[in-house]
């Protein structure tokens, strides 16, 4: 019998501790109801984390409770995760995550990608959130030395540039937006496909002439900086690519309207020069993600 | 469960569709000419280790001089990650006019294999018997005869082990190239199943297999080619030893 009393006293001296360390992370915050934990997540780019910074440390600030899976990988290691129901919030781009996610078409406009994209992601319990105006689309780049040499402009211009190499990602060589697509649509026999996982290698074998079109980011500054040429792309292969959050309807029905109009408010000051503002900041002044979206919020007052 | 072995079927079946799928086997990215990649990206690193380490480790230890700094030189070459050189190396490389495909991977690789040779080659070396190289000097043997006909013998087992574990942990890091290029040998496999998540699993598995197939075979093959290596003696010697351990 005394052991007994012992280990219950023992139990409730336990879950005492626990409820006190449960009541102070709440406190912390602003007055919000009880409910799960938001689990923020990205793919693994600088602008796709430091984006789920944004909305993870807004949220945080608001006194929700959040975690953080962030730098992920790629849409197809992601969005087994989602499905799953493991990922609550990911910042996500409308063609891509169509196109990419879905094996769906490519949508016209912004307005019809969402509401496409809100039917797909109905069936996996998860809401789409306003776009924000912002958009990252994926663009091939060649140098200014290779357009000269070759008066390549547009991609369909690369069917006379001679036997050429494309590097990108692994995963580019397959999607339909990517290399696959490019080759089949543009009809561009002359085309081969370098895997260059790495971006900053990606951006130097494009310079040292080993490749002779990349795959980049339309808001990387290193476009600017180096003076690429971003080839124009005229079959629609490329959709828009506005940021779009979406995030569980297990976490909307929790918190209701304050916390899908807090980040409705953000995206809206999402815009496509804001991307390329803190693109630079992580990538040309080696600034942390996590640090960008802070300064980010703390200069468009959502932060004090 | 059920669910768990529903899916676990259709993985085999998926695996075994990827090995039997003819594109698989031909051509630059079939896995003969993978494996061959493989087996050069990693037999140039190790040869050009054993050139670099084994010389200066051999007259350190036979003078028994430099321990420290070497030990000191060496931990901190075992801390660097291969990661970190790669990158490093491909962006040097690239800068020359160099491919991205094969050297920033041999220069990873040679600072990966260089530790294990150098470690084993001055404790073998260094721990053979003063008594036997009194014997040496006793029958007139030079410097050099002493490095060549006793010590290098004698230690071979211990150096000819440093070899062993450099080369494979050298084959089993070869995967990491592929990160840089369409090369990387049968890495590449595990790289691009990697980056098509779900629907590259088996493509990822089937990489992973094939690597530690490869890293067991050369291990194997290696091992039978030190018993030509070391002298009879001494690996009469060493036997005796084996047995008495066990």
């Amino acid at each position: 019998m005394f052991r007994n009393h012992a280990f219950g006293a023992a139990l409730l001296v336990g879950a005492l501790i626990l409820a006190a360390c449960g009541g102070g992370d709440e406190g912390s915050g602003g007055d919000v109801a009880d409910g799960p934990t938001i689990t923020v997540s990205s793919f693994n780019f600088p602008e796709s984390t430091f984006l789920a910074e944004i909305y993870a440390q807004a949220l945080e600030n608001a006194g929700y409770p959040v975690e953080r899976n962030l730098n992920l990988g790629s849409r197809e290691l992601i969005f087994p995760e989602i499905e799953a129901g493991n990922i609550d919030l990911l910042p996500e781009y409308v063609g891509s995550s169509l196109q990419v996610g879905f094996g769906a078409d490519a949508p016209v406009s912004t307005e019809e990608g969402v509401s496409a994209l809100s039917e797909e992601f109905a069936a996996f319990d998860m809401v789409v959130l306003d776009a924000a105006p912002g958009e990252d689309k994926n663009v091939f780049v060649v140098t200014q030395a290779f357009a000269d040499e070759t008066g390549v402009e547009t991609v369909a211009d690369l069917a006379g540039a001679g036997d050429i190499v494309l590097g990108g990602p692994p995963e580019c060589e397959e999607r339909a937006t990517c290399y696959a697509g490019v080759v089949s649509v543009y009809g561009l026999s002359n085309l081969a496909f370098e895997s260059i996982q790495e971006g900053s290698a990606r951006i130097a074998a494009l310079e040292s002439g080993e490749i002779d079109v990349s795959l980049l980011f339309s808001t990387q500054p290193v476009i600017v900086e180096r003076g690429f040429v971003a080839l124009e792309e005229t079959e629609g292969l490329i959709a828009p690519e506005n940021i779009v959050p979406v995030i569980s309807q297990e976490v909307v029905d929790a918190y209701g309207d304050d916390l899908t109009s807090l980040l409705n408010e953000i995206s809206a000051e999402i815009t496509t020069e804001v991307l390329l503002d803190l693109n630079g900041r992580v990538e040309l002044d080696a600034q942390d993600p996590d640090e960008v979206a802070t300064a980010w919020l703390t200069e468009n007052g959502f932060l004090e | 469960m059920a669910e768990g072995s529903g899916l676990s079927m259709e993985f085999v079946s998926d695996v075994v569709d990827w090995f039997s799928d003819p594109s698989h086997w031909t051509g630059a990215d079939g896995i003969p000419q993978r494996t061959l990649d493989h087996v050069w990206l990693a037999l140039l690193p190790t040869l050009i280790a054993v050139v670099i380490a084994v010389p200066p480790a051999v007259v350190l230890a036979h003078r028994h001089v430099g321990r420290f700094f070497a030990n000191a030189l060496i931990n901190v070459g075992r801390a660097v990650p291969s990661f970190g050189v790669l990158i490093v190396a491909a962006i040097f490389f690239v800068r020359a006019g160099a491919s991205l495909r094969f050297w920033p991977a041999v220069v990873a690789l040679v600072a990966l294999a260089i530790p294990p040779i150098f470690t084993n080659t001055y404790a073998g070396i260094a721990n053979v018997s003063p008594a036997l190289v009194e014997a040496g000097l006793g029958m007139g043997f030079r410097e050099s005869e002493i490095i060549r006909r006793l010590e290098l013998p004698v230690a071979a087992p211990v150096i000819l082990a440093g070899i062993e574990i450099s080369f494979v942990q050298v084959i089993a890091t070869v995967p990491l190239a592929a990160v840089l290029s369409s090369g990387g040998g049968l890495g590449q496999y595990i790289v691009r199943g990697f980056a098509q998540g779900r629907g590259g699993v088996a493509e990822t598995f089937a990489g992973a297999l094939l690597v530690a197939l490869l890293t067991f075979v050369l291990q194997r093959l290696f091992a039978a080619g030190e018993r030509l290596l070391v002298p009879a003696g001494i690996r009469r010697l060493t036997d005796q030893t084996d047995q008495a351990a066990t």
